[in-house]
């Protein structure tokens, strides 16, 4: 069997091997959880429900009108014990969140019943029933589904790519669920590609997977429309526009998004909380995160409520085994540094990384000495050498002409740099100046 | 007096045209492999220098704005002129050794420079100042950097044909000093001392 | 649960444990093969020639840091690169204090001055030879042959003059020849170029090009290609002077380009020059055009398609 890739990236020690033949475990019932009312890519949402309020599971408590939004469920019962702002996991600061007490005894919401299967309905009703689930792309970047699943019209779609390469290293969350509930991520692959309307499905797993690529195989035997596809382990081969690339040999041009090029890309957790939706009819209360990293006693792959604390799941893991050196929400090649283990899990979070002081140590920088690995790595063909150079002494137009903008922020330069320079962490600070420009620019 | 005292010292450290204008890098370059070379050229300078900015200054509420810059070069070439006549009938020897190089003095940026920026500009009095200050600043900047040259590139000093050290420095002189590369490598790096020694090295932070 | 301070700073997270320190150490590795060949076939001045180079090499970056206030970075082993690449390019009767001339220029004037590592434009150690030999040429051109102290044409100024024996091809693979101390052997060179292929510190694209470029423009021209390849300072050249990054292009067409450049140009200096050997000038010519290269060779922007 051919296996395919992308060109650049770098080959990063993936650190699996702590999790990947953990099954999915439960995580213990959280007492209280913290609900941010923006856990998605869009408008954020509006609480539904005031302190002292009654909640059930799944029951809808923040909602948008907003097209590019997704309604957020609670995922206990139990009462509101406050509306208030809570340090976000991704944004880095307080944001309007809803805290709940639980009161241990999971009492399901009315409208919490299986949907039935999807064929019996419209394309427009299972787009609506997506989106009343609040699910959003589970590989990190939350858009909602529901949004992503209604491209342009004018946009022709023949192939839906349903993302398992999990590049990230450490993080085993999407390997366990393809291990664990192939069968759910193959009827979400079905459930998408019926919304969009797509004929061709691609099951995409890294060849580090060897037991997910054969049990994907074997459920997906019977689907002449879907094929399972083994990749190159190569880091980033799980971002959007490398695995098309991959895949299908078409490039998302520059500026654009997959649909550009006739390509839908999801999460196989998302596939599989699509599914849960129809065969459960529970909205998207619930997620697989990897609890892992060397500074921890134990490494797991929990169920997790959305709202648990991070504090806690370590907790569950018997602790730190040393002093943590960094705590990060995802994996360590695009995963946020939180300031605290005090944050919730969102929809977002796929793993949670706990570094040893020495991994946490950069080191510091030396000269750059032109050696061009990082253009060897960049897997969208840029030159970070310089991009990162004039991005350090602030000519950010300089670093615009060079398309300081096309840049995905995969950390390739950054990982391979000799010099320890933070290339990737420069040209992501000349993203936001040359973005500030053109929004202020364009206001004028 | 003040005030003309400072024009001619102006152009010796402040604004030495080699070392801080960086003007007239031909000769500068082409001239210093030799100490006596550089010394003529240096002359040479001061002279047409000197006399072309007194001239100017006369001239300078006469001379139309539109066309100011062919009457300087006028000006200018013929006291290059001059300059080349009489070394040529008086120092045959070194006349040779400069070639063409006292000829292009018309086009060495400083005399125009000091023509258009000062003496098109200031009285009579100041220009000469200005002139020989200048002049005299461009020669000691070729002393420097021809002296270094000669005594790295040849482990000699040649005045007026005879040794300065009989019998030379001792070490197997480095060829490349008195060849053009020579020039360069020193230029730059006595530009740098320079900078280092009166502050100005340092980098903007 | 008890506070921990952790360090917060935006991904990546993750670090390769290649550092700048490692790739030099490599290249000394990688230059060792060579310098044992040089002592085998030059004696014990081929050593010393190359202690003096290194040792005179690191004291001269460490004088000159310590004197301008700076951080000494001798740890990063590039002063320890030039010196040895430097001593590499003199022959080993050559008087002790051309090393230490040599070394001190390669490390202040072209290397310090222009701002320290990763800075220079040219490669030290070709640009100190280049010093060297305009300086001082009687020393740098009174190359000894193997096993004696005689003073001997090196096989490309017998093809240049036409008087001499020109070695035999496997005298000359293995440095069996006249020549600068640690330029004669193609075969312990390429024993060092192959382990820095192998641990990915070079590139195969300049020294494939420069050596494919030479040997296809000496054959059209009627010459021997391969005794072209192993003579001079090509091999050296080609291995580990055009695959220094400092003072080389980035892209990779930019890479491809320098050694077909750096090629026509050594084999322009070698049948039609002044000089019998013209692999430094080739380099060092080709080093500053290197911007140039680097700016007209930026790689396709990823998902760019030109409109027709």
């Amino acid at each position: 069997m051919e296996r395919r890739t992308f060109p650049g990236g770098v080959h990063v020690p993936h650190f699996k091997e702590l999790t990947e033949h953990k099954p999915i475990v439960r995580a213990r019932e959280p007492k209280r959880i913290v609900l941010p009312l923006s856990q998605h890519t869009g408008a954020p949402c509006e609480p539904l429900v005031r302190e002292g309020d009654q909640v059930k599971l799944g029951q809808k408590i923040g909602a948008s009108e907003a097209f590019v939004s997704a309604p957020i469920h609670s995922s206990v019962s139990g009462t509101v014990a406050s509306v208030q702002p809570f340090i976000h996991p991704a944004l880095g600061r307080q944001v309007l969140s809803i805290i709940i007490d639980s009161d241990g005894q999971d009492s399901v919401h009315e409208e919490v019943r299986p949907k039935g299967d999807y064929a019996s309905f419209s394309v427009d009703e299972v787009k609506r029933i997506i989106r009343e689930a609040g699910i959003v792309g589970l590989g990190g970047a939350a858009f909602p589904t529901a949004v992503k699943v209604s491209p342009p019209k004018e946009k022709r779609i023949d192939a839906y790519i349903l993302n398992g390469a999990e590049c990230e290293p450490f993080l085993t969350a999407d390997h366990r669920i393809m291990l664990e509930r192939p069968e759910d991520v193959l009827y979400g692959l079905k459930v998408l590609m019926y919304a969009v309307g797509v004929q061709n499905g691609y099951i995409c797993i890294e060849d580090n997977k060897p037991d997910a690529l054969r049990e994907m195989r074997k459920v997906a035997a019977n689907e002449p429309s879907i094929k399972v596809i083994e990749l190159k382990t190569r880091y980033p081969q799980g971002s959007e526009k490398q695995i098309i690339k991959a895949v299908l040999n078409r490039e998302v041009p520059p500026g654009g998004l997959p649909f550009d090029v006739g390509v839908m890309v999801s999460n196989v957790g998302t596939a599989a909380a699509v599914a849960d939706v129809f065969k459960k009819g529970l909205p998207l209360v619930e997620r697989v995160v990897t609890v892992t990293g060397h500074a921890l006693v134990d490494q797991q792959n929990f169920q997790v409520k959305i709202g648990t604390l991070f504090s806690d799941l370590i907790d569950q893991v018997g602790g730190y085994k040393v002093e943590p050196g960094k705590i990060i929400m995802g994996g360590p090649m695009m995963g946020i540094a939180q300031m605290t283990a005090e944050v919730p899990v969102i929809k977002g979070t796929s793993g949670i990384l706990v570094l040893t002081r020495q991994q946490a140590d950069w080191g510091e920088p030396s000269p750059c000495i032109k050696c061009a690995k990082c253009v060897d790595a960049c897997p969208v063909n840029l030159l970070p050498v310089f991009i990162g150079g004039y991005a350090e002494r602030e000519m950010y137009d300089v670093a615009e002409s060079m398309n300081a903008l096309d840049c995905i922020e995969c950390g390739c330069c950054a990982y391979v740099c000799p010099a320890r320079r933070p290339l990737t962490q420069a040209i992501r600070i000349a993203k936001w100046e040359i973005n500030e420009r053109r929004r202020k620019c364009g206001k004028k | 007096m003040i005030g003309l005292f400072r024009d001619f010292a102006n152009g010796i450290l402040k604004e030495n045209p080699v070392f801080r204008l960086v003007l007239g890098m031909c000769p500068v370059l082409a001239v210093t492999a030799a100490v006596e070379n550089g010394f003529w050229m240096g002359m040479a300078v001061i002279f047409v220098l000197t006399s072309s900015n007194l001239i100017i200054a006369i001239l300078r509420h006469v001379i139309p704005e539109k066309i100011r810059i062919p009457c300087f070069i006028v000006v200018i070439a013929t006291f290059v002129t001059m300059a080349d006549l009489v070394m040529n009938a008086y120092l045959p020897a070194i006349h040779v050794k400069l070639g063409i190089f006292v000829p292009l003095i018309v086009v060495n940026c400083i005399i125009l420079a000091r023509a258009e920026a000062f003496a098109s500009k200031r009285p009579i009095l100041n220009s000469i100042a200005d002139g020989l200050g200048m002049g005299i600043g461009f020669t000691l900047a070729l002393l420097v950097i021809s002296s270094v040259r000669e005594i790295l590139g040849t482990a000699n000093l040649m005045i007026a044909g005879n040794p300065v050290f009989t019998g030379g420095l001792g070490f197997e002189p480095a060829r490349v000093m008195v060849s053009p590369p020579g020039a360069f490598i020193t230029m730059g790096v006595l530009l740098g001392l320079l900078n280092v020694a009166t502050g100005r090295g340092r980098l903007k932070s | 649960m008890a506070d921990y301070k952790v360090v917060v700073s935006s991904s990546p997270h993750l670090k390769t444990a290649v550092t700048t320190p490692i790739l030099m150490r490599d290249v000394v590795i990688a230059l060792l093969p060579a310098a044992l060949a040089a002592i085998v076939f030059f004696g014990m001045n081929a050593l010393t020639v190359m202690l003096v180079s290194v040792v005179s090499a690191v004291a001269s970056e460490a004088l000159f840091q310590k004197i301008t206030g700076k951080a000494v970075t001798i740890g990063d082993f590039s002063a320890v690169v030039t010196g040895l690449l430097l001593a590499f390019n003199l022959p080993a009767s050559v008087p002790l204090w051309i090393p230490v001339v040599g070394s001190a220029f390669a490390m202040i004037i072209v290397k310090q001055l222009f701002g320290g590592l990763g800075q220079n434009f040219l490669n030290p150690a070709l640009a100190a030879r280049a010093v060297l030999l305009a300086s001082w040429p009687a020393h740098l051109t009174a190359v000894v042959g193997p096993f004696d102290v005689k003073t001997t044409a090196t096989a490309l100024v017998v093809m240049k003059t036409g008087q001499g024996q020109i070695p035999s091809l496997f005298d000359m693979f293995i440095g069996n020849m006249a020549g600068q101390l640690g330029e004669t052997s193609a075969l312990a060179l390429i024993i060092g170029a192959l382990y820095l292929l192998a641990r990915k510190v070079i590139d195969w694209r300049t020294p494939v090009s420069y050596l494919g470029t030479v040997f296809v423009l000496t054959a059209l021209f009627g010459r021997d290609p391969l005794s072209h390849l192993l003579a001079g300072g090509l091999m050296l050249g080609a291995l580990f002077m055009a695959t220094d990054y400092v003072t080389t292009p980035v892209t990779k067409k930019g890479r491809i380009i320098f050694g077909v450049g750096a090629g026509l140009i050594t084999v322009l200096i070698r049948l039609y020059g002044g000089y019998p050997e013209g692999v430094t000038y080739a380099i060092l010519l080709m080093n500053i055009a290197t911007p140039l290269i680097d700016r007209f060779t930026v790689p396709r922007r990823f998902g760019y398609v030109k409109r027709s």
